[in-house]
């Protein structure tokens, strides 16, 4: 409890009520010894995204069962979990792809229904997903526009839309020849560099990452951190859902674990090793509630 | 009888230490026009020309004509051999690689985040494979790499390359460091601490380019130092010289990791400034600390003047030890500029003796100066003897 030294006495009271209203994060049964997120000084900052009790169906199967999902801004926030934990149908939930069964979303201090993927995305939630959807065929500025092209009078403003293309992916450091190389001419890292510029097009609150590293080399799975590191700069909420420890370890800031439709742990990332993560991904260990 | 080295005293001696001081000042300012060559090294025109000419011939440096400040020059560089070396500073949440010619331009430089506790093999992997990739993409090979310097939080013990403070460094200890990536890499390695590189560094083309006499600070989420003495880090008797983070300013305070109790880290360094901010969302990185005090946030700015009065405390016993000219503060908190340098000076002005105190000012390098301090360190290692320390 150091930092409550630091605080007027009038902040930690506050911090108390807050805490009883609506626990932010839920501390699990064995508190004391086990090394998950404890509120001590609650900040007034509003969560981006506060997803609460989230539970799905998919007919007999309950994919989710009283999932809670929090990010703040310029926070990163992991999302890992063995196959089939949930992770996917969690997010895709917030992308608006699912209606959960169960549950509520409030963005912002808000609370949203979100009926559709145009939905979300007008709300502000922009997602990478694993197959990135780009079109092969058409160059670096055709992607980042499609379907919400610039234009002049009824022209398309192609200047315009090269000119903000160049000044997106400077702004996030890309290493990127040419904006009108065709994407199929383009390596893994760049593609995903291509697709992560192009959530960002729309001026997003929160990027949903789905698996960003995977199938990269070590050159281009840097550059995504890199940019996840960018993304946070930008004071963006980032969720990344990866099976890479050591990645998720360098880049977010919270790691929420999934394990079989249910909430299994919920850390400050510079507090756990990846054995606990890995415990907790398993079932070796038990956080849930 | 002809021995090989000529007699002390002679001519000849004098032309070979003449000639060795010119392709000294080559190899750390890359190229020179002659003019320059001879403010570096203190000969005289005359000299510099005879002996340019001379190396010229025998193919050691090339010349090329230039200008500068508007009159004909004549730049000399080292003949580029084909040859590359490669810098890599493993921090506590980063890790950067960077690729020069011997000439010291860099020519590809990486950067990625760390976790907490990395372990030493995955990052030796990762590290090995970028550089691979690195070079590869510019169209040579690894054979092309002539040397690879490395730079770590904290010292290695000189005998055995193993961190010589067990402890500091989860997972990294025990492990002789330089070997391990050599043998990764099949290169000679050379690692020194990323105070002694950064110092280095910010000596040959920082802030203390120079001076005689200075310390450097490297302040992140650890704290390190480096005494610049007479153009090189001073490394002590095994290498733990200038540990500025490991000063006790405090008898009484909380325990480090390092053994001993109340030093400079656990007041200053970045785990302890973040865990004042403990359950902040914002606040999980140095930087958001930094962005948050600069964006006003009273406690934000206390927790940094309060880092910068604790490292003034200990800088000041420095000072009075080493009586440097200049302090260079650099690492990631140095960004926090006059907010950390203010107090900072301050304490150093009231506790070092006879209220003499050092300029303090921050690093013009930034999170490169450790890096490009290894690649200057790896070019004056090029053609080094080199033997791996454990066998």
């Amino acid at each position: 409890m150091t930092s409550t030294e630091f605080d007027g006495a009038g902040t930690m009271n506050e911090a108390q009520s807050r805490t009883e209203e609506k626990p932010m994060i839920q501390a699990s049964p064995a508190a004391t010894t086990q090394p998950t997120v404890q509120p001590t000084v609650q900040s007034t900052v509003q969560p981006l995204v506060s997803m609460t009790g989230i539970s799905k169906n998919f007919g007999a199967i309950r994919a989710l069962t009283g999932v809670d999902l929090e990010v703040y801004p310029g926070e990163v926030v992991a999302l890992v979990g063995d196959n089939g934990a949930g992770k996917s149908t969690l997010v895709k939930i917030l992308a608006g792809v699912f209606k959960p069964d169960g549950g509520s979303i409030s963005l912002s201090g808000t609370p949203v229904i979100i009926s559709n993927t145009a939905e979300a995305y007008d709300l502000g939630i922009a997602t990478v997903f694993q197959d990135l959807a780009l079109c092969d065929n058409l160059d670096v500025v055709s992607n980042l526009w499609l379907g919400r092209e610039l234009n002049v009078r009824g022209v398309l403003d192609h200047v315009g839309m090269e000119t903000r293309s160049w000044a997106l992916l400077r702004e996030l450091s890309a290493r990127i020849p040419s904006v009108r190389a065709r994407v199929s001419t383009l390596s893994g890292g760049q593609r995903q560099t291509v697709a992560i510029a192009r959530s960002l097009i729309g001026e997003p609150t929160i990027v949903i990452l789905d698996e960003p590293t995977a199938a990269l080399g070590v050159g281009a799975a840097a550059e995504v951190l890199n940019l996840i590191e960018r993304l946070r700069e930008r004071g963006l909420g980032v969720i990344v859902i990866s099976h890479n420890i050591a990645d998720v370890q360098a880049v977010s800031d919270r790691i929420v674990v999934l394990r079989l439709g249910r909430n299994n742990g919920h850390f400050h990332t510079d507090d756990v090793t990846n054995e606990i993560v890995i415990s907790a991904i398993t079932g070796a260990s038990d956080y849930s509630r | 009888m002809q021995s090989r080295h000529p007699t002390p005293g002679s001519q000849t001696s004098l032309r070979e230490a003449n000639r060795a001081r010119i392709v000294e000042s080559l190899k750390r300012h890359g190229h020179l026009t002659q003019v320059e060559l001879a403010g570096a090294t203190g000969l005289s025109a005359a000299t510099i020309s005879n002996i340019v000419k001379e190396l010229s011939g025998a193919g050691v440096v090339n010349t090329a004509a230039t200008s500068r400040s508007g009159r004909r020059a004549v730049e000399v560089t080292l003949a580029r051999r084909q040859g590359l070396v490669a810098g890599l500073h493993i921090s506590k949440r980063h890790l950067r690689v960077a690729i020069s010619d011997v000439d010291r331009t860099v020519v590809a430089e990486n950067h990625l985040p760390l976790a907490v506790d990395h372990r030493y093999d995955r990052e030796l992997d990762r590290a090995a494979l970028l550089i691979g990739d690195m070079v590869e993409a510019l169209d040579a090979s690894l054979s092309d790499l002539l040397v690879l310097g490395m730079a770590l939080p904290h010292p290695t013990d000189p005998a055995t390359g193993i961190i010589s403070t067990p402890g500091l460094m989860r997972g990294w200890d025990g492990v002789a460091i330089a070997d391990s990536m050599s043998e990764r890499i099949q290169l000679p390695v050379f690692a020194d601490t990323e105070a002694n590189l950064g110092g280095l560094a910010e000596l040959r083309s920082g802030a203390a380019r120079g001076f005689t006499s200075s310390v450097y600070i490297r302040v992140g989420y650890s704290i390190g130092g480096s005494l610049l003495i007479n153009g090189s880090p001073y490394r002590g008797g095994s290498g733990r010289a200038g540990e500025v983070g490991h000063v006790m300013i405090d008898p009484h305070g909380p325990l480090c990791a390092c053994g001993n109790r109340g030093c400079l880290e656990v007041f200053a360094g970045g785990p302890a400034l973040l865990e004042l901010f403990r359950g902040d969302p914002g606040i999980h990185r140095l930087r958001d600390l930094l962005l948050r005090a600069e964006a006003g946030d009273s406690r934000a700015g206390r927790a940094i003047a309060d880092a910068g009065r604790h490292i003034g405390a200990a800088a000041a016993t420095v000072s009075t030890l080493f009586d440097p000219e200049l302090v260079v503060i650099g690492g990631e908190m140095a960004e926090a500029g006059e907010l950390l340098l203010a107090p900072l000076r301050h304490e150093l002005e009231r506790a070092t003796i006879g209220a003499h105190a050092p300029d303090v000012v921050t690093g013009t390098l930034g999170d490169r100066a450790a890096v490009l301090g290894c690649l200057a360190a790896a070019i004056d290692n090029v053609g080094a003897e080199w033997k791996p320390q454990l066998r």
